[in-house]
């Protein structure tokens, strides 16, 4: 029995514990517990205003709950740090996109990959030898990982800021990918993109959620019930800091009261298609 | 804005030499020029006068590095880097003069040089201190932070304590022959200019590395949204202070290299006024760029320059231009300012980029 557990306890990767998250009188979170397993695609779905956006910014340290337990790779983090937090392997994507405009997508995509860096500020100045290989060697993993998964070669060298927003998007999930992370936070990852762009984003979710050398566990906060029900292993769906019910895309899709709170009677199928 | 352009059909093989700084035979040669006309051209053409002119740019350079790290780079506006300049040079001088240096480094003349060491360790420390709220605040309010630290550093502890040391009274001034590196005594313009080239190449080469490498993106991605950057993993408050440290060290090179220029320094050379210059300085550059601070200083100080030989012969008309030449001089940076910021606000960098970006593949650009 105690073998048992301890195997489905290995095989979680997050797990929030009554997480209650109050802004003055608001309460934007009421006691929610959520398991994602490895190598799943976790999706966690609710009207506007549901919390899920204050949920992932507990989840990577931006807030902290004022009540309840994160725990990581069966570790407390309550008390991390952003920073620390994707040291241990959680990166994440931005609702609105949170790209650094300045630089250029190759420095978007190498800062990514800052926790691997080694250099420090001596080792920098000098440049020659130690810093200098270190930047080639990730480079050749960016080129060959990332911009050639995410299909960006033609734009590498273009400062960010100037790009459209469906390859500002396409940016920020190579950077997110270039922390090499055990979770991925994806919140909206599809807002205003169309069609098109919607099926390659998709399809990278897919990809490094399914690759070998990826193998992503992925949390993802998606309005596109298409894609969401196509993508998830599970489902978590939330309304006004409650949690309404985990579960498989087909039980979430027949549950009486996720139709009531957030889909509405029409054909769920409705949308996008 | 960053990308060097390559002669049509031609592209890199490997990745070493897409992170080489220069990256064609005709930037190479561009910068064998360059460094031909620095080394041999001016010294040799130009007089004493013009030889001060040039050493007034290189430190203008190296005072305004600093700054456009804080500001163009990491986003943390500073209006107090005077101080760091100040403790710079006040640790140089006192190392020079009151440290008991042994006979056998006098001789070979390492007292300078490693007085310059460690006023810039020493300024880069100080100037972390200054710059820990910057851990908590940000924008308007830091401002007001970094202007304390020109008051308290330069105001306060310089002008009340420091200058107080030996019993010389306001100035320190330092005695022929004590500036000495290696066998060269530095008594000439010539040889604070070249020892100004050494420095400021130094200077630009390192902060130049550094923000391709690890730290640098680092900073400027805190400049650009510090809430991804620290999601992202980067540890804010470190690399915060990290910019402070690197750029307070370089304002204390650029302190110990000015003490070799001044017959005696006194806290009337670090003003909050020259902190402010620098910020200016950096505005009519280019925020964000190190061609910016070098553009913008060669501009001031030679426009300023300019101003000052054009007073002088109208002088006998209107004694009061000469005589109040500072304001003119202040009024002059101002208007500077202004024009930039309503015509160029992108700076004398921005305005290079174009010109490169026009002759790419000149005559026939699209």
């Amino acid at each position: 029995m105690t073998e048992a557990v301890e195997s489905s306890h290995d095989d979680i990767l997050l797990e929030l514990e009554d997480i209650h998250m109050y802004f003055g009188k608001v309460h934007a979170l009421e006691g929610i517990s959520l398991k994602v397993k490895r190598g799943e695609i976790h999706s966690i779905i609710g009207p506007n205003g549901a919390g899920k956006t204050v949920m992932m910014n507990c989840i990577n340290g931006l807030y902290h709950p004022q009540k309840g337990n994160i725990r990581f790779k069966g570790q407390n983090i309550n008390g991390l740090k952003p920073y620390q937090r994707s040291q241990m392997g959680i990166a994440r994507t931005f609702q609105k996109v949170e790209v650094f405009g300045g630089m250029t997508v190759l420095d978007n995509i190498r800062l990514g990959r800052h926790n691997h860096y080694r250099s420090g500020i001596l080792s920098g100045a000098i440049y020659v030898g130690k810093t200098a290989r270190e930047e080639i060697e990730h480079r050749a993993f960016i080129e060959e990982e990332i911009i050639d998964l995410l299909e960006i070669e033609h734009i590498r060298h273009k400062p960010v800021g100037m790009l459209p927003y469906g390859l500002q998007k396409r940016v920020e999930l190579g950077r997110a990918l270039a922390l090499k992370p055990d979770l991925l936070i994806l919140d909206e990852p599809l807002a205003g993109l169309n069609l098109e762009e919607v099926e390659d984003m998709a399809r990278f979710i897919l990809d490094v959620n399914e690759e070998e050398r990826w193998k992503v566990t992925c949390l993802l906060v998606e309005h596109d019930m298409g894609v969401v029900m196509d993508l998830s292993d599970r489902v978590f769906v939330l309304n006004f800091g409650n949690m309404i019910m985990d579960g498989t895309p087909t039980e979430v899709q027949n549950n009486p009261e996720v139709i009531k709170a957030y889909l509405g009677e029409e054909d769920l199928y409705a949308t996008r298609r | 804005m960053s990308t060097t352009w390559l002669p049509c059909g031609e592209y890199h093989q490997s990745y070493k030499e897409d992170h080489a700084w220069f990256q064609t035979t005709f930037i190479k040669g561009k910068m064998i020029l360059l460094g031909l006309i620095l080394f041999i051209f001016i010294p040799r053409f130009a007089d004493s006068y013009w030889l001060s002119v040039c050493n007034q740019i290189g430190y203008t350079v190296l005072g305004a590095l600093g700054v456009q790290l804080l500001i163009g780079f990491c986003g943390q506006i500073t209006l107090g880097h005077a101080a760091f300049v100040a403790v710079g040079a006040y640790t140089s001088t006192l190392l020079i003069l009151e440290f008991p240096w042994p006979r056998f480094i006098l001789d070979i003349g390492l007292a300078y040089p490693i007085s310059i060491l460690i006023a810039a360790v020493v300024a880069g420390l100080w100037s972390v201190i200054f710059g820990l709220p910057s851990a908590r605040v940000k924008g308007f309010y830091l401002i007001l932070t970094t202007m304390a630290a020109q008051f308290i550093t330069v105001d306060f502890i310089i002008t009340q304590y420091i200058s107080q040391i030996g019993g010389r009274g306001q100035a320190f001034s330092l005695p022929p022959g004590t500036i000495k590196i290696g066998p060269w005594i530095i008594d000439s313009d010539l040889k604070v200019y070249y020892m100004m080239l050494v420095l400021t190449i130094l200077c630009i080469t390192a902060l130049a590395n550094l923000l391709r490498s690890r730290a640098g993106r680092a900073w400027v991605a805190i400049r650009d949204n510090d809430i991804s950057a620290e999601v992202m993993g980067i540890n804010i408050i470190k690399y915060k202070l990290l910019a402070f440290f690197v750029a307070g060290f370089i304002g204390g090179i650029a302190g110990a290299f000015w003490i070799s220029n001044l017959a005696a320094i006194s806290p009337e050379h670090f003003q909050w006024f020259w902190s402010l210059w620098l910020v200016g300085v950096i505005l009519i550059g280019g925020v964000g760029s190190i061609h910016g601070a070098i553009f913008g200083s060669v501009f001031m100080v030679v426009v300023l320059e300019l101003l000052q030989l054009a007073v002088i012969p109208l002088a006998d008309e209107y004694p009061k231009l000469l005589m109040d030449f500072l304001f003119i001089k202040e009024a002059t940076f101002g208007l500077a300012i202004c024009a930039f910021m309503i015509f160029e606000p992108n700076g004398l960098a921005y305005r290079w980029w174009q010109v490169k970006n026009y002759f790419n593949l000149w005559p026939f650009s699209y």
